[in-house]
């Protein structure tokens, strides 16, 4: 069997988290709201209405440009796209065509290996989402609620090679959608929509067959699984000697099979003009550089930085800089600790984690500020508190919101370091227990632990675990 | 003189002087249409009567008891000290084109025929809030389309009251000729390619189209979104700043509205012309019409009725101290209408792409198996053939193939329109006109038939009117007499961007200085 | 006269047009369209080069003229009934249309 290569390319559609609606005052979140609420005379599409473009749409999107490397051009066009479809109340879709809001751009996909792919950026725009429509026994139901939400579309060129390599650009461009603060990016609610094209070819050549689209694919894990099938697919059609069509094809979910919708006998004409009802977009330099200073750092960057300037295994750095908040939760935590990054990560990776993902909440969110994990771990360095102390003040600090430190102090968390007190209770404890005495000194030394123990149990956990071990030693060889 | 004949700006006087209330104007608006107006355009027609024939019918729909509750709210103003606003009592129509909230806005068609808008087009909602009485919508061209109302879907449509056997013009015909007719003093039209000045030149009224971007176009349902506009129509100059005033300026729900301050047009009305440079054009006395058989063109002299009038106007300008400049060179004036048969088709045809059946309008009763069906059959049977027409020419124009062939360069032809207009109007340039004065139209009304149906002879009527859409400048045609057939003479004066209140100036100085000419005791013959 | 639109090409654009005629409307709008071409074709005898630019609209938008874009701020439309009552057919809040059909292949 010839050895094929996958091409391919991902549309995606991408519903920015703004307030409104791109073209009116709607709100432009629908979630769990009934069919038609959401809407005004502007998104339905009334005879007589005007679009007013959103300024805050821009510049999510002027973000997300500058994020993907695009230049974020100074003047551009929107454009009617007209076709008939039901959820489509104008009849056309408000986008741009000969001049987009960006041009160019790419992300690099971190492969294994330390290698990366470089997935270029064919096409970058803002536009408006249409509505919803459902079957119903022959019947089709639309509901306008969606109609007006602001998009961006983002095709990628067709440079990615592997059903997993589709999957990981999916991801990192959720991770960086969140990161921008500029999509909530949940691909089971549509905030992140993708359509896949894929074909095949023999590996090393430089051709393009002819593709297939994939539809309606709602999950990362959709994707990968739609794309594979579809290679697949396309490897066994190509060694029966039959040539690949340009079907559209929809994925079934809950029968994890490709259908074909409709063969795409000639690309429709959709008529693009310039919407008059729209001035043209002028992005002046002040704008785009006021946009700009709230660009973060990336998080492929930051990963990066994260190896490099605190030599975090990369595993750790991916972790950590899976999600914004956290990244900077870390970083914040390094400086105020100012001792090894790697302890720090352990505290994160461990624990912090754990107590994110019980609560459901985001780093950002916690009562246990940076500043405050710093402190514990401090103190145990320190040998104040012990490692357990440590662990159960995350809870404590994150419940009252209280220091470290003040807790430790009220609940008298501290380790005790006195040797005169442990000495006693350690001369309690070898007078209370003779057999064990008797088989210590007969020579079964892991009764120690069982020694310390004793002591630990009986001070409350408060004793300096070492100390008390030397103290029995010394009196036990007596 | 009866309250119905009364200009706006008399009325407004009378109500705040206590000499009448609201709804006494109301009341004798409403008498008058009862009496000349004749039954209203439906889709149902039945025979056309000779009664009929008489008659002016310019309303689709009479909003007799809105505009009751409209003219109480303003006698309870005055009677409380509150102010009732600019327009306080003045009774108005809207062409069926604006939506207005709770009314039927049919725009002249079959498949807006049941549609009652939920909302108010800003004009009319600014008018309303200015303590307007509007007392109907009024009947057009089916979207606009037709420059003699003959293509509304409701019949009988408007008749000219000078001449029932003469068209109104249009597509603001209905709004024309109720204001023709004595039945109100104030009309808000919309002008695509002069469809506010044509119909006004017809009527022997006062129509203006302002600068593109003066007056929000938010509610007015979209012929050519980048030539459109809407427009004060009144007997008067005085009564056109005045509806100019209230309905101009920015808004938030149109991206094209123009954020600047608005004049105090009322208040520069009277400035006269002194040392304002009025121009002429040759380009604007011969037109191009087109040979049907060979599809040639041959530029033809005006008759000369019309050059006469425009003459004249231009002596009596002079008298009052304004320079004259003739020999004005706009020589795209002949691609107007050619360029616009492309751009308002293009536009035209995406604009009512929304008419589908699906969500407003009209829906096709018979049985469809699918959406396709649906369609078709739901357009087929809601649209006349004006906009079959137009929707067929911008899917040929805007194809990809044909839309740089045509779209394209009909954009660029625009361009050179305009560029015209801005070497006359340049203050530093050789012209340094404050005004173009032109004739408004080639002809005077048409009779019923003459033209309807030959969609090119009937186009180039707005040849005169149609460069100020490319433009975008503002166009104001006043009547300046009549013809040997009897009916109205319009002029036009053309200005720059914004400068509404000079073309107003030297229009009301015209008006002035022609008072008490013979010609201006003309009125439409009575119908009663 | 120049016959541009072929009774082919016109039945092309009542497809797309997604509009049908009967064969009188056609006669007569086929007729109409090729005279309004025959206008039209005026426009190729004008001299333009690629330096005229094409107008969106006549008046230029300057900084000044424009508008500024629309703040992110909600402002509810109390009034959604009204809009879905002008809808022929409507059920559980929904438009009713007709179904689209496609087919579905393995």
């Amino acid at each position: 069997m010839t050895d094929y290569e996958a091409v391919i390319g991902l549309e995606t559609h991408i519903q920015l988290n703004t307030l409104t609606k791109i073209f009116c005052a709607c709100k432009a979140d629908s979630w769990n709201a009934a069919p038609n609420t959401n809407i005004c005379p502007v998104c339905s599409g009334l005879p007589g209405v005007l679009p007013v473009l959103n300024e805050k749409a821009v510049e999510k999107a002027m973000l997300l440009a500058a994020a993907m490397h695009a230049q974020i051009q100074s003047l551009s066009f929107f454009d009617r796209k007209n076709y008939f479809y039901p959820d489509l109340p104008k009849g056309y879709q408000i986008s741009m065509y000969e001049a987009p809001l960006a041009t160019g751009g790419y992300l690099d996909l971190p492969l294994p290996q330390n290698e990366a792919r470089r997935v270029r950026i064919a096409k970058l725009h803002l536009e408006e989402d249409a509505g919803k429509t459902k079957n119903a026994g022959g019947k089709r139901l639309i509901d306008f609620n969606r109609c007006g939400v602001p998009l961006v579309e983002m095709v990628t060129s067709p440079d990615l090679r592997s059903a997993e390599e589709a999957a990981q650009y999916l991801t990192r461009l959720r991770q960086l959608l969140r990161w921008l603060g500029v999509s909530e990016a949940d691909m089971e609610k549509g905030h992140l929509r993708c359509d896949a094209n894929v074909s095949i070819r023999p590996r090393g050549a430089a051709y393009l067959n002819p593709k297939t689209e994939i539809k309606n694919v709602n999950s990362i894990d959709a994707v990968r699984e739609a794309v594979q099938k579809e290679i697949e697919r396309q490897a066994r059609e190509m060694e029966a000697g039959h040539t690949i069509e340009s079907w559209t094809l929809e994925w079934d979910e809950d029968s994890g099979k490709l259908k074909k919708m409709r063969s795409k006998e000639t690309e429709a004409d959709y008529r693009y003009f310039h919407e008059p009802d729209l001035l043209p977009l002028h992005i002046s330099e002040e704008w785009k550089k006021s946009i700009l200073t709230a660009l973060p750092e990336l998080p492929l960057e930051r990963r990066q930085r994260f190896v490099t300037q605190y030599g975090l295994p990369e595993y750790d750095a991916d972790i950590l800089t899976a999600e914004r908040s956290l990244s900077d939760y870390y970083e914040q935590t390094v400086k105020a600790y100012g001792g090894d990054p790697k302890k720090v990560s352990n505290w994160l990776m461990n624990d912090v984690l754990r107590m994110l993902n019980e609560k459901g909440m985001t780093a950002d969110q916690l009562r246990l500020l940076p500043a405050h994990l710093a402190e514990i771990i401090r103190l145990i360095d320190e040998g104040v508190i012990n490692n357990a102390t440590g662990k159960s003040l995350l809870e404590k600090v994150q419940a009252s919101g209280e220091t470290p430190a003040a807790i430790v102090a009220r609940e008298g968390l501290a380790k005790v370091s006195d040797d005169a007190a442990i000495r006693s209770i350690c001369q309690e404890v070898i007078a209370e227990n003779p057999a064990e005495v008797e088989n210590y000194r007969n020579g079964k030394a892991t009764l120690m632990g069982w020694f310390v123990g004793q002591v630990m149990r009986k001070m409350r956990g408060k004793a300096d675990p070492n100390l008390a071990r030397a103290i029995l030693e010394e009196l036990l060889a007596q | 003189m009866e309250l119905y004949a009364q200009s706006a700006y008399e009325l407004t006087r009378l109500l705040h002087s206590r000499q009448v209330s609201a709804l006494e104007i109301l009341e004798s608006v409403l008498k008058r249409i009862e009496a000349v107006d004749g039954r209203p355009g439906t889709l149902d027609p039945g025979e056309f009567t000779e009664e009929d024939r008489r008659k002016v019918h310019a309303f689709i729909t009479l909003t007799a008891e809105r505009a009751r509750a409209q003219a109480q709210e303003v006698d309870r103003k005055l009677a409380a000290g509150e102010d009732p606003g600019l327009l306080a009592g003045v009774p108005f129509t809207v062409k069926d084109i604006f939506c207005v909230q709770g009314t039927p806005s049919t725009a002249g068609s079959r498949i807006l025929a049941n549609f009652v808008a939920p909302y108010t087009a800003t004009p009319v909602a600014r008018m309303e809030a200015a303590g307007g009485v509007m007392v109907g919508k009024v009947n057009l061209d089916e979207f606009t389309y037709g420059s003699s109302n003959e293509s509304s879907a409701f019949q009988p449509c408007p008749r000219n009251p000078w001449n029932p056997d003469r068209v109104p013009g249009g597509s603001s015909g209905g709004s024309t000729a109720s204001v023709a007719a004595r039945e109100v003093p104030l009309s808000l039209g919309s002008d695509t390619a002069g469809s506010i000045r044509q119909p006004a030149a017809f009527c022997g009224v006062v129509g203006m189209k302002p600068t593109y971007g003066r007056v929000s176009r938010y509610g007015m349902i979209a012929f050519g979104s980048s030539l459109d506009c809407p427009g004060p129509i009144a007997r008067d100059v005085r009564d056109a700043a005045l509806m100019l005033q209230v309905i101009a300026g920015q808004d938030h729900h149109d991206s094209t509205a123009a954020a600047l301050e608005v004049p105090q047009y009322v208040a520069l009305l009277e400035g006269g012309v002194k040392g304002m440079r009025i121009g002429l054009s040759p380009d604007y006395f011969r037109i191009a019409i087109p040979d049907i058989q060979t599809g040639e063109y041959a530029l033809q002299p005006l008759p000369e009725a019309f050059s006469a009038a425009v003459h004249r106007a231009a002596a009596a300008l002079a008298d009052m101290g304004a320079e004259i400049i003739e020999n004005v060179p706009m020589p795209n004036t002949r691609y107007g209408i050619p360029a616009y048969f492309v751009i308002s088709r293009v536009e035209a045809a995406s604009n009512l792409h929304r008419f589908d059946g699906v969500k407003y309008g009209y829906r096709t009763s018979q049985p469809v198996q699918d959406l396709r069906s649906l369609y078709r059959k739901s357009r087929a049977e809601g649209f006349g053939l004006q906009p079959k027409l137009r929707i067929l020419m911008g899917m040929y124009v805007s194809a990809a193939q044909y839309s740089e062939q045509y779209y394209r360069r009909a954009l660029q032809v625009r361009s050179l329109i305009r560029r015209d207009f801005e070497q006359a109007f340049d203050p530093q340039g050789e012209y340094r006109l404050d005004a173009l004065l032109t004739p408004t139209t080639p002809t005077t009304a048409f009779g019923f038939g003459e033209v309807y149906g030959d969609t090119v002879l009937m186009q180039y009527a707005d040849q005169l009117t149609v460069p100020a859409n490319h433009a975008g400048v503002p166009g104001i045609s006043i009547p300046a007499g009549f013809a040997s057939d009897g009916m109205p003479i319009g002029i036009q004066f053309l200005g720059a961007d914004f400068t509404e209140e000079k073309i107003l100036r030297i229009a009301r100085a015209y008006e002035i200085a022609t008072q008490s000419e013979e010609w201006r005791k003309a009125c439409p013959q009575e119908r009663q | 006269m120049k016959e541009q639109i072929s009774p082919e090409l016109f039945a092309h654009l009542v497809e797309l047009a997604a509009l049908e005629l009967t064969d009188a409307e056609s006669e007569y709008l086929r007729g109409e369209l090729n005279s309004q071409l025959n206008a039209i074709n005026e426009l190729e005898a004008i001299p333009l080069d690629a330096s005229i630019p094409p107008s969106l609209h006549g008046i230029t938008f300057t900084s000044q003229v424009s508008a500024p874009l629309r703040s992110d701020v909600w402002q509810p439309y109390e009034r959604s009934d009204a809009i879905l009552n002008q809808a022929p057919q409507v059920s559980e809040r929904y438009i009713v249309v007709p179904d689209i059909p496609h087919t579905t292949l393995e």
